[in-house]
C-alpha cells in the first residue's frame, strides 16, 4: 500500500510541478484568457486541490480492494479500484510465472507476481506482494503448474 | 526411425523454380537496370552492365537453388540453406500444426506449388516455407508431414502410400459467389488500385524527371476541373461491387472444406489455388461474422478458432460468405454443434448501449450549437438519431449461452460476431466492472482462450448472472471463490 501511495505522491509532484513550470510561462501566450493570465499561480493550485483526494484515496480502496488467493489449484485476483477486475487462473493452464521488482518495490521489499497463460484474457498480475510471499507464490505456482500441466491452451 | 527412411536424402525444389524467380525479381531489376541505361545514354557499354546485371541474378537465382535442399531426417524436418553462410532450419514434425499449399498463377503454369509449414511459432520467420515444390511432391510431403504428425508412434513406413481418408463437407456451389460484393470484402479494391497507381506514379516519377512541383499542378489542374474529379469518383464508386465481386470470385472460387485423417483441408481460388490444412485437434470453437445487408439476406462468415495460428481470419476461414443454415451445418460437422439458445442480458445493458451510441454526438452537437457551428450540430445530431436503432440492436445482439461442452458469446452490430470455442479451451477468466458498470449492476465477463483472438467476452452481464454463467462453465474454478 506504500508503494501505491508512493506512486500516487511522485505522480502527483510531477504534474504538479508540470503546472507550476507552465504557469511561468503562460502569461506570454496570447491565447490565454486574460482572467487567467494575470493569475497563473491559479494553474498549479486547482490541480493539486482536484488531485490530492484521488492521491489519498486511491491507495486506501486499492489496499481494500486487491486480494488474491491460490486454492485448490485456481488463483484468484482482484484488482483496480475505479473499475475492479477479477481474475480466475487455473494453475494447469499457466504457462509461466514471472517475479518482478520495480526499484520502488525493491526499496520496500515488495514483489509483483506474473501469471501468464496462453490468453492475455487470461493472464494476471498480482502487485506489491511482501517480497517473501511473493517468492513462495511464485516457487508454488510453478510446481504445480508443472505437475498439473496439460497442453495449456 | 532412422535418418532418410523414406525420403530421399535431400530434395531440392524443383528446378522449374529458376523460370519463376527471374521474374518474380524482374520488377525490382527493373529500376536500377532502366536507370543504367538512362545514366549510360544507351551506349554499348552500359547495355553490357545491364546484361551483366540480369546474368547476375539467374546465376544468383540457380545458385540458391542448387544450394537450397530439405530432407524429412528422423522425426525432423530440415531445411539447408548453403549459399555463403550455412544455416540450418530444423523443425519437429510434431511441432507442425498446418500445412498451407498455395499456387500462385506463375507457379500454377509450370504445375509447381508453395508450401507454408504452420509451426504455431509466430511471425513469419520462424515458419518453414517451400517455394517451388512439384503439386504431386506437395502433394506428398503433405502426406508424410501430416501422417507422421497425426501417428507419430505407429511404426509401418510411410512411403506405404498413406490412408487417406477424405470427405467433403462441402463444396460451395457457384451460386453463392453472388454474395460476394455484400460481404464488404474487397469494396475499396478500385481505390486501392487507383492509389497503388499513384503510388508507383511517384516512384517512377523521380527516375522519368517528373519532380513535385508538375504533380502539384496536376493536382491543381484537376482541382479547377471538379465535374472531372467527380467523374473519376462516380467510375470508381460504380466499380465498387463489381471489382469486389470479381476479386472475391477470384480469391473464393470453387471453395471446398474436406476432413482427411485427423485435418481439416479448406481449398480455394481461381488462379493462386490455395489449400490450408488445419489440424482437427488444435480447433477449438469458430467464428461467425455478419454485417447488416448480410444479416438482411441470412449470410454470415465463418472462421475457426485454432490454438496457434496466426491471422486466423483468414488462414481460418472455413467457409466464404454463405447461407447461414448451411454455415451452422457445416460448423456442427467440422467443429461441434451448438445449439442452445442464446441468454439475453440485463435491460440495464440496453441503457448502457443506447447511451453509449448517443450520448458522444449529443455532447457533440451541444458543444457545437454553444460554439454556433450549425452545421456540424445538425450532423451530430443526425448521428445521435441513428445512434438509437444502432444502440437498440446492439442490445439486441448481446447474448451468452453453454450448452455443456461449448460456450458462445455475441456481440456487435455493424459488425456482429459470435464467438463459439469449446470448454477445454478456456484457460482463465476475467470478470471486469468499471465504475459505471458497478452503478448499474453489470460486468463483463472474459473467457481468456488461447486461441483466435485470446478472449471473448460476455459485455454487460448481470453481475450474479455473469459470475454463475463462469461457475457453470468450469465449476470447479470459480465455485470455490463465490461469495
Amino acid at each position: 500500500m506504500t508503494l501505491w501511495f508512493l506512486h500516487g505522491m511522485l505522480e502527483f509532484l510531477a504534474l504538479a510541478g508540470g503546472m507550476a513550470l507552465l504557469s511561468l510561462w503562460i502569461g506570454g501566450w496570447s491565447w490565454v484568457p486574460d482572467w487567467l493570465a494575470a493569475r497563473p499561480w491559479l494553474l498549479p493550485l486547482v490541480t493539486t486541490v482536484l488531485v490530492l483526494p484521488t492521491v489519498i484515496a486511491e491507495p486506501l480502496i486499492r489496499f481494500r480492494v486487491h486480494r488474491w488467493e491460490l486454492s485448490g489449484d485456481v488463483v484468484y485476483a482482484r484488482s483496480g479500484w475505479l473499475s475492479r477486475e477479477w481474475v480466475f487462473v487455473p494453475v494447469g493452464r499457466i504457462q509461466t510465472v514471472d517475479k518482478a521488482q520495480g526499484w520502488l518495490e525493491r526499496l520496500l521489499r515488495l514483489a509483483t507476481v506474473e501469471i501468464r497463460t496462453a490468453s492475455y484474457a487470461g493472464s494476471s498480475t498480482i502487485k506489491c506482494l511482501d517480497y517473501r510471499v511473493a517468492a513462495e507464490l511464485a516457487e508454488e505456482l510453478s510446481r504445480r503448474a508443472q505437475e498439473l500441466r496439460d497442453d495449456a491452451t | 526411425m532412422t535418418a532418410g527412411q523414406a525420403l530421399p536424402a535431400r530434395s531440392r525444389l524443383s528446378a522449374k523454380v529458376l523460370f519463376i524467380d527471374p521474374i518474380r525479381m524482374a520488377p525490382s531489376l527493373l529500376l536500377p537496370l532502366a536507370g543504367v541505361l538512362v545514366a549510360g545514354g544507351f551506349s554499348p557499354r552500359s547495355f553490357g552492365f545491364a546484361a551483366l546485371g540480369v546474368a547476375g541474378s539467374v546465376v544468383f537465382a540457380v545458385l540458391r537453388w542448387a544450394t537450397f535442399t530439405y530432407a524429412v531426417v528422423g522425426d525432423r524436418l530440415e531445411l539447408t540453406r548453403a549459399l555463403v553462410s550455412r544455416s540450418v532450419r530444423t523443425i519437429p514434425l510434431e511441432r507442425i500444426r498446418g500445412v498451407d499449399v498455395s499456387t500462385p498463377a506463375l507457379h500454377r503454369l509450370l504445375g509447381l506449388a508453395v508450401l507454408k509449414l504452420d509451426t504455431g511459432a509466430g511471425g513469419d520467420k520462424q515458419e518453414g516455407e517451400l517455394n517451388g515444390v512439384t503439386v504431386a511432391e506437395a502433394e506428398r510431403l503433405r502426406a508424410v508431414l501430416l501422417a507422421r504428425r497425426a501417428a507419430p508412434s505407429e511404426p509401418e513406413p510411410v512411403e506405404a502410400a498413406p490412408v487417406v481418408r477424405e470427405r467433403y463437407l462441402i463444396r460451395v456451389p457457384r451460386a453463392w459467389l453472388r454474395y460476394g460484393p455484400l460481404s464488404g470484402a474487397y469494396l475499396l479494391t478500385p481505390f486501392a488500385l487507383v492509389a497503388g497507381a499513384i503510388g508507383l506514379l511517384f516512384q517512377w516519377g523521380e527516375e522519368f524527371g517528373l519532380t513535385g512541383r508538375d504533380a502539384w499542378a496536376l493536382a491543381e489542374w484537376l482541382w479547377e476541373r471538379p465535374q472531372l474529379l467527380a467523374a473519376v469518383l462516380v467510375v470508381l464508386v460504380v466499380l465498387m461491387p463489381l471489382a469486389g465481386g470479381v476479386m472475391y470470385a477470384v480469391f473464393n472460387w470453387n471453395f471446398t472444406l474436406r476432413t482427411r485423417d485427423g485435418y481439416l483441408v479448406a481449398e480455394r481460388g481461381l488462379v493462386n489455388r490455395r489449400a490450408v490444412s488445419l489440424e482437427r485437434r488444435r480447433i477449438r470453437g469458430y467464428e461467425l461474422a455478419e454485417s447488416p445487408p448480410e444479416r438482411a439476406f441470412g449470410l454470415v462468415r465463418m472462421w475457426a478458432v485454432v490454438t496457434g495460428l496466426g491471422d486466423s481470419q483468414t488462414r481460418g476461414q472455413l467457409l466464404p460468405v454463405a447461407p447461414k443454415a448451411e454455415a451452422l451445418k457445416v460448423a456442427a460437422e467440422a467443429v461441434g454443434p451448438f445449439d442452445a439458445p442464446l441468454r439475453p442480458h440485463p435491460p440495464v445493458a440496453r441503457r448502457r448501449r443506447l447511451f453509449r451510441a448517443v450520448a458522444p454526438w449529443l455532447a457533440v452537437a451541444a458543444v457545437a450549437l454553444v460554439m454556433g457551428w450549425g452545421v456540424l450540430a445538425v450532423v451530430a445530431l443526425a448521428l445521435a438519431a441513428v445512434g438509437v436503432p444502432l444502440g437498440l440492436d446492439r442490445y439486441r445482439s448481446l447474448g451468452h449461452a453453454y450448452d455443456g461442452a461449448r460456450l458462445s458469446v455475441r456481440s456487435g452490430s455493424l459488425r456482429r460476431t459470435q464467438a463459439t470455442v469449446e470448454r477445454r479451451a478456456v484457460v482463465g477468466w476475467t470478470i471486469r466492472e468499471t465504475w459505471f458498470q458497478r452503478r448499474a449492476g453489470v460486468v463483463t465477463v472474459i473467457a481468456g482462450v488461447g486461441a483466435g483472438s485470446g478472449g471473448y467476452s460476455a459485455l454487460d452481464v448481470g453481475a450474479r448472472q455473469g459470475v454463475e454463467f463462469a461457475a457453470e462453465v468450469t465449476p470447479e474454478w470459480v465455485a470455490p471463490f463465490m461469495e
